[in-house]
């Protein structure tokens, strides 16, 4: 059990920040729910200390502000953990935590799963059966194969440190390789990230390993279903774990999966074995890792001017790996590129909460701030830039801006993505 | 390379900041949490009593009668009214303009529950409740407002013979929330809609010759227009009172101050504040701090920089901590700390039967003693480490909650260690490398 709610001050200070708390009565803030409530919640207690606890959207700007590092994200993430298992979990929470199955079972038939789910009678079903919001912004089936498909596919054409097949020698040395994470995201709905990242890794002279990897579990530990977390962790602990003891970096383009695999899940689930904390130290966001390339001199920097004004939003989970904002760093090096960073706190969606439809409007009123931020950059904005996915998606709802992740900023200045189609280009 | 790494961003962590940015060097500052003015009242203090509390009416004039190792007094009358006026300059620019006493006197303010105190520097908006005013006060509080009676105060002002009297309007006047906090009203204030509302409720209450005092939520992004616009609707002044936290006027300081650091400089593209990096490691050689490391997710982060300002705060900051055994130490460096002799040594003895026992807490007077460049020094007044140097309330005899003199200390000395550290910059090309001993 957690005891960093003793080092609580009451100070206030996550209830002056708390963006879901700002917009709404029905989460009276982190202070209250957290290390307040969290004092009444004994572990022989059976019934479900309190209802508001389920309207933290787990943004963990509570986190950031504390003066005294309590954990109370964590706090709330367990106490909802606690309600799951006395009450059960609504079939929609179930559903919305299965990331990677939706992924898979759609990414059969894409073209069929889009139309199924994205007409507005379907919609309109989903909202009223099951809860799940009508105008959220849900994500598309990549209609052009998985992330995985277009590996195999393009196997021939990988970056080899090894022997390559033909006999020829590596072009570059050996021990420059990395192995990337790429999340269900990329997987099923964008897989054109993942390219853009096995680009950028390339043109630095680095063979990238995808091996076989699964869902983080961070749906499910935000819908509060550890068990099934658990599962998950344990499974990618396999088979990750050994090349971060080999001493391979692994890298992720979804910065709410690596920080799952670093922290979230270890923390929240009490895993803390050694397999588990070999992979964790093993981890970087994929800019976090690039940045500390470019610390050494190594990052190529051989960019093509690209005019833009760039509005970019360090999403919560990002700033939560408390590594600064090396996307912002790197993508000010790109010539013609003027950043404007966003602080904003949240875009509101906190991965599956915005598309409750109990919480659809909260998540909305919580991306205000940073909307309005992207609206005052005036107008001929031709992107924005975010570093995770559903934050990207719920940016576009909000802006009707199309948004994308810095890595295909980073991609299309090397010369290798077009940012429009996005595509290799 | 860093020119300079504040840790702490305090009042102390973010003058510093700002200064060194201004004058050219490249700054970051990392801290644990958003530092501590949020509930700070917002206010600049520098002195309000002396260590044997007699009153003070003209704090920098009284700097001298200071112990001679208080740091306020080593710091000295003149350079303490630069570094303040420095930082009501940027307040101005930042349409928070800070005002003070005629003459350089302390201004007596109303506190959350109606005690007079004196304050060095206020908000204009606070300031406007000075209680040397005979002006009546009208204090109005909100009904679901769980921080601020407006009755005790103006009870507790009446006893001690200011004209004052109360009023509590309907909270449902400017939320539709049922539970809201200091900065929610300050956000609804915001709106000019809001405003105006409030306005009008209030002109339908003062009297004429009355000032109205309302706890201090007038806008958070608007203050000066909601202030404006409630005044002209009402004809009255308008004052603020600090309230419990989450404090509005705590949280408009600090957002000037990161405004301020974060400007652009021909050398920098501007400081930063990096809030939720904990320093948790450093490693030094040959006498100099070569990095500090905070925590991640994962690894710890390294910042090298030529300079190294510990700007943590005392026991309420966090930059020192004790334990049950009455123990007490600097958390980044374990540097000694000058302890009170008459700090008892068992936890158990720490406590006196009355609460806020006038003769303070030695505690208080705990921190790290400094020498003349306010560097971090050993028993024999030697610098601990070449480029590590130390401001604000982590510094020993300061004793600064019993004196009054919180804010003012952090600033002043914040100001003077950063002009020890661009001394010895410009003795020192950037291309040198950690500052040498």
């Amino acid at each position: 059990m957690d005891h960093s709610l003793d080092e609580c001050i009451k100070c206030n200070i996550c209830t002056a920040y708390c963006p879901v708390s700002a917009v709404t009565d029905r989460f009276p803030g982190p202070k209250y729910v957290g290390p307040q409530g969290q004092r009444f919640r004994e572990l022989d207690q059976v019934t479900a200390p309190d209802a508001a606890v389920d309207f933290c959207s787990g943004c963990r700007v509570c986190n950031e502000v504390c003066p005294t590092n309590v954990k109370i994200a964590e706090l709330n993430a367990r106490a909802r953990a606690q309600i799951v298992a006395d009450e059960g979990l609504p079939l929609r929470n179930r559903l919305l935590g299965r990331n990677e199955l939706l992924g898979m079972a759609g990414s059969i038939a894409p073209t069929v799963a889009n139309f199924a789910l994205h007409n507005p009678v379907s919609r309109i079903l989903a909202d009223k059966v099951l809860g799940i919001a009508r105008e959220a912004p849900l994500p598309r089936w990549s209609e052009k194969g998985t992330l995985q498909d277009w590996l195999r596919r393009t196997a021939g054409q990988r970056l080899r440190h090894g022997p390559q097949p033909d006999g020829r020698e590596p072009t570059y040395g050996r021990g420059k390789q990395v192995v990337y994470f790429h999340g269900c995201a990329t997987q099923y709905y964008e897989p054109f990230v993942g390219k853009a990242a096995i680009a950028v890794l390339e043109h630095n002279g680095y063979e990238v390993i995808v091996p076989p990897q699964n869902c983080c579990g961070l749906p499910m530990l935000s819908n509060g279903e550890f068990d099934a977390a658990r599962g998950y962790h344990q499974r990618n602990v396999a088979t990750l774990a050994s090349f971060a003891r080999a001493g391979f970096p692994i890298v992720g383009t979804s910065t709410s999966c690596t920080l799952t695999l670093k922290e979230e899940a270890p923390e929240l689930l009490d895993m803390h074995d050694e397999a588990s904390h070999t992979l964790a130290h093993g981890v970087w966001d994929i800019f976090e890792w690039l940045q500390q390339l470019h610390d050494r001199g190594e990052l190529r920097t051989d960019f093509r001017p690209l005019a833009l004004v760039l509005p970019y939003h360090a999403p919560c989970q990002q700033r939560a790996h408390r590594v600064g904002k090396p996307a912002l760093t790197l993508l000010s090096l790109i010539p013609g590129v003027e950043v404007r960073e966003s602080h904003a706190r949240c875009c509101g969606i906190a991965g599956t909460y915005g598309y409750k439809t109990e919480k659809y409007r909260i998540a909305m009123d919580v991306g205000q701030e940073l909307f309005s931020f992207v609206d005052a950059q005036g107008p001929g904005i031709a992107y924005t830039a975010c570093d995770s996915e559903t934050c990207r998606w719920q940016l576009e709802h909000g802006t009707d801006i199309p948004s994308r992740h810095p890595i295909e900023f980073m991609a299309a200045a090397y010369g290798l993505y077009d940012l429009d189609k996005r595509a290799l280009a | 390379m860093l020119d300079l790494l504040v840790i702490g961003a305090g009042l102390s962590g973010l003058t510093a900041a700002a200064l060194a940015a201004q004058a050219g060097l490249s700054v970051r500052v990392v801290a644990k949490g958003l530092g501590a003015q949020h509930w700070g009242a917002g206010t600049l203090d520098l002195l309000g009593y002396l260590p044997d509390h007699s009153p003070v009416d003209k704090p920098l004039a009284a700097l001298d009668s200071l112990p001679a190792d208080h740091p306020l007094r080593q710091v000295g009358a003149a350079h303490a009214q630069r570094s303040l006026a420095t930082v009501a300059d940027w307040l101005a620019a930042a349409g928070l303009p800070y005002v003070g006493g005629a003459e350089g006197r302390n201004l007596a303010l109303p506190s959350a529950v109606g005690a007079a105190r004196p304050v060095y520097l206020a908000p204009a908006a606070q300031a406007a409740a000075r209680l040397d005013d005979p002006t009546p006060l009208l204090i109005v509080g909100f009904d679901h407002l769980r921080d601020f009676y407006p009755n005790l105060l103006a009870d507790n002002l009446a006893r001690q013979g200011h004209a004052a009297r109360s009023h509590t309007l309907p909270s449902a006047l400017l939320t539709t929330r049922g539970d809201a906090n200091t900065v929610h009203l300050a956000h609804a204030l915001d709106d000019p809609a809001t405003a105006t509302r409030l306005g009008e409720a209030l002109a339908a209450v003062v009297r004429p010759g009355e000032r109205l005092a309302l706890p201090a939520i007038l806008g958070l992004d608007q203050h000066p227009a909601v202030v404006a616009r409630v005044q002209a609707i009402t004809g009255a002044t308008v004052a603020e009172i600090p309230t419990l936290p989450p404090s509005v006027p705590g949280i408009r300081l600090h957002r000037a101050l990161v405004q301020q650091l974060s400007r652009p400089h021909p050398r920098h593209a501007g400081g930063r504040v990096e809030a939720n990096m904990t320093a948790v490691e450093f490693h030094a050689q040959d006498g100099a701090i070569q990095w500090v490391a905070t925590a991640t997710s994962a690894r710890p982060l390294r910042h090298t920089a030529r300079a190294y300002l510990l700007a943590t705060g005392g026991i309420l900051g966090g930059g020192i901590n004790t334990d049950a055994q009455g123990r007490a130490w600097e958390v980044i460096f374990d540097l000694p700390l000058a302890l009170p002799l008459t700090l008892p040594t068992a936890r158990a003895q720490w406590f006196r039967p009355g609460f806020l026992d006038p003769a303070g807490h030695p505690i208080f007077q705990s921190g790290v003693a400094v020498n003349a460049d306010w560097q971090p020094v050993d028993a024999a007044g030697q610098p601990i480490y070449a480029n590590l140097w130390a401001a604000g309330n982590l510094l020993a005899h300061a004793d600064s909650l019993r004196t009054r003199s919180h804010e003012g200390l952090a600033v002043v000395t914040a100001a003077a260690a950063v002009a020890a550290i661009l001394v010895r910059h410009r003795h020192a090309p950037a291309s040198a490398g950690p500052v040498p001993a």
